[in-house]
């Protein structure tokens, strides 16, 4: 598996988010007490970056139409999401985070 | 009547959301689902935005595939009712069949409001709230074409930029002075208004129809009050909705004074086996000293839940604060609760850069909240919304500042003063 550094732990404060660019392609970052997480940049639902979104309880919302996605899993949660995100996964080594197109889920 | 089963008249938004939460309480019995159209219950926000413009058809599901399932109900497709009888607990189908229920759930929703000039069945004449209705104006939206839009609402607007995105040349015709002029400051107004000259669309404002006839090549020709002679190749009636309470008028259950099935906090109508959800339903809230109608994707989801939970003596969910969302073009406009004229507002960044939020507030107390492409940031004052406290708005505008954060602190300092 190919890891990528994708940020450094000190760019996201907690339940913040950042769309990083991962070999071309766009990646949402989040951070949640400390531990990192990644999933597909845009809602399933309609063009919105869900960096640009609203985290609590371990969900993103996105900014458009607040349809909810559990950050761990993908899971779409509420109306009107109902497809689920795609999600990589992220390691942190010291400062660093890196994340791993290969195993996307 | 028939223990143990459900009848939802309707298969739209509210229907959807009303079955799953019935499974969701743990309700076993049967549920049939009336729906006049073919299809399953789909979102129709998108109708008049990506279904007109997008080169893929969006999906449109209001429930998944898993969630379609869990639901388990009996579908019953291109079905109309034609009336309800309270006494006997049937609905009577057009087709001369009968569905008896225990409980009835009213979710029949609102068709388009018709201008008398323009019959919703005339060719070039454009209405929108079905699928059927939104392909069919999708197919006369090419380059060049003239399509004429009559009324400036949300949905005006919103088809005015997918017609001008597909390359027609378009006019709105608005009787008010300003646009959304019930929902937002004037200042907003004129930023929409600016939009739309941006996206080449003509506005006609303080005018309406006067006459409409048609042309030797097929067009129709559109006279405004305000003496314009528009040549249209399509025209498009966006002035509201009316909701569909035929049936319950018929069954005997009270309306609203100007339409709407009257429903009380539960959701449930003048008699006790009969609730209703969605557009189809006026409802006396909170505070308020007649009940209103609420034409919005919100209140379809959140009464189809209160009326879940009221047919199964479930505790109804809080009602949440009213929220609305309307894509206008490549802008996303939020609102968050309900304006008054005796708001002061403040505002945060700026519209021009294409992103700004305004909190209209009563003496700190926050109220009314709207959103250019700054969905997230509304999000987070929600909480504040919720609360109903005064906020210290001396830094709200200051650059620099997150809105969460801001929101945050708001909260720990009411925490505090208690």
């Amino acid at each position: 598996m190919e890891w990528i550094k994708v940020a450094s732990a000190t760019e996201l404060g907690d339940d913040e988010a950042k769309t990083v660019k991962v070999a071309g392609s766009a990646v949402a970052l989040y951070r949640m007490d400390g531990e990192f997480f990644a999933t597909q940049a845009l809602c399933t639902h309609a063009t919105a970056l869900l960096s640009e979104g609203y985290i609590e309880d371990g969900c993103i919302e996105c900014p458009l139409h607040q349809g909810r996605f559990d950050i761990r899993t993908g899971r779409a949660m509420c109306a009107p999401v109902t497809v689920d995100l795609r999600t990589y996964p992220v390691k942190r080594d010291g400062e660093d985070i890196y994340l791993s197109l290969a195993a996307a889920s | 009547m028939s223990s143990g089963s459900i009848v939802i008249v309707g298969a739209g938004q509210s229907a959807a959301v009303a079955a799953l939460t019935l499974r969701e309480h743990g309700y076993t019995g049967v549920i049939r689902m009336l729906g006049r159209e073919q299809h399953r219950p789909y979102e129709r926000p998108p109708l008049s935005k990506s279904v007109l413009v997008d080169e893929q058809m969006p999906s449109l599901d209001v429930l998944s595939a898993d969630q379609w399932a869990r639901a388990d109900v009996e579908f019953l497709s291109g079905t109309e009712a034609l009336a309800l009888d309270p006494a006997r607990h049937q609905v009577r189908l057009r087709d001369g069949g009968v569905v008896e229920y225990e409980y009835c759930l009213l979710a029949t929703g609102g068709e388009a409001r018709t201008l008398p000039s323009l019959p919703r069945e005339g060719a070039r004449t454009y209405y929108i709230r079905t699928l059927e209705d939104a392909l069919r104006l999708r197919a006369a939206l090419h380059r060049g074409a003239h399509v004429v839009i009559l009324g400036g609402g949300f949905l005006g607007l919103e088809v005015a930029h997918s017609a001008s995105a597909a390359g027609a040349s378009v006019t709105v015709v608005e009787s008010a002075g300003r646009l959304l002029d019930r929902f937002v400051p004037a200042s907003i107004s004129g930023w929409l208004e600016s939009e739309l000259a941006g996206a080449g669309v003509q506005l006609r404002l303080r005018e309406s129809v006067r006459d409409c006839s048609s042309l030797e090549d097929g067009r129709l020709l559109i006279e405004t009050s305000g003496g314009g002679r528009l040549a249209a190749d399509a025209v498009v009636v966006a002035i509201g909705l009316v909701p569909n309470d035929a049936l319950a008028r018929g069954a005997g259950l009270d309306v609203a004074q100007g339409g709407g099935i009257l429903v009380d906090a539960h959701c449930r109508t003048s008699d006790r086996h009969i609730y209703a959800c969605g557009d189809c339903t006026s409802q006396k809230r909170p505070g308020q000293v007649m009940p209103t109608r609420v034409e919005s994707w919100q209140n379809a989801n959140e009464q189809a839940r209160t009326a879940a939970a009221g047919i199964l003596a479930a505790p109804a969910p809080i009602p949440p604060v009213p929220w609305f969302w309307t894509d206008q073009g490549k802008h996303n406009i939020q609102i968050l609760g309900a304006p008054a004229a005796d708001l002061d507002y403040v505002r945060r960044e700026d519209p021009s850069a294409a992103k700004a939020l305004w909190l209209g507030h009563r003496h700190g107390i926050p109220v009314h909240g709207i959103a250019i492409n700054a969905g997230a940031d509304l999000r987070a004052l929600r909480p504040l919304f919720e609360r109903g406290q005064p906020v210290q708005l001396d830094d709200f505008h200051l650059p620099g500042t997150s809105v969460r954060a801001w929101s945050k602190r708001q909260a720990a300092d009411a925490m505090v003063g208690v």
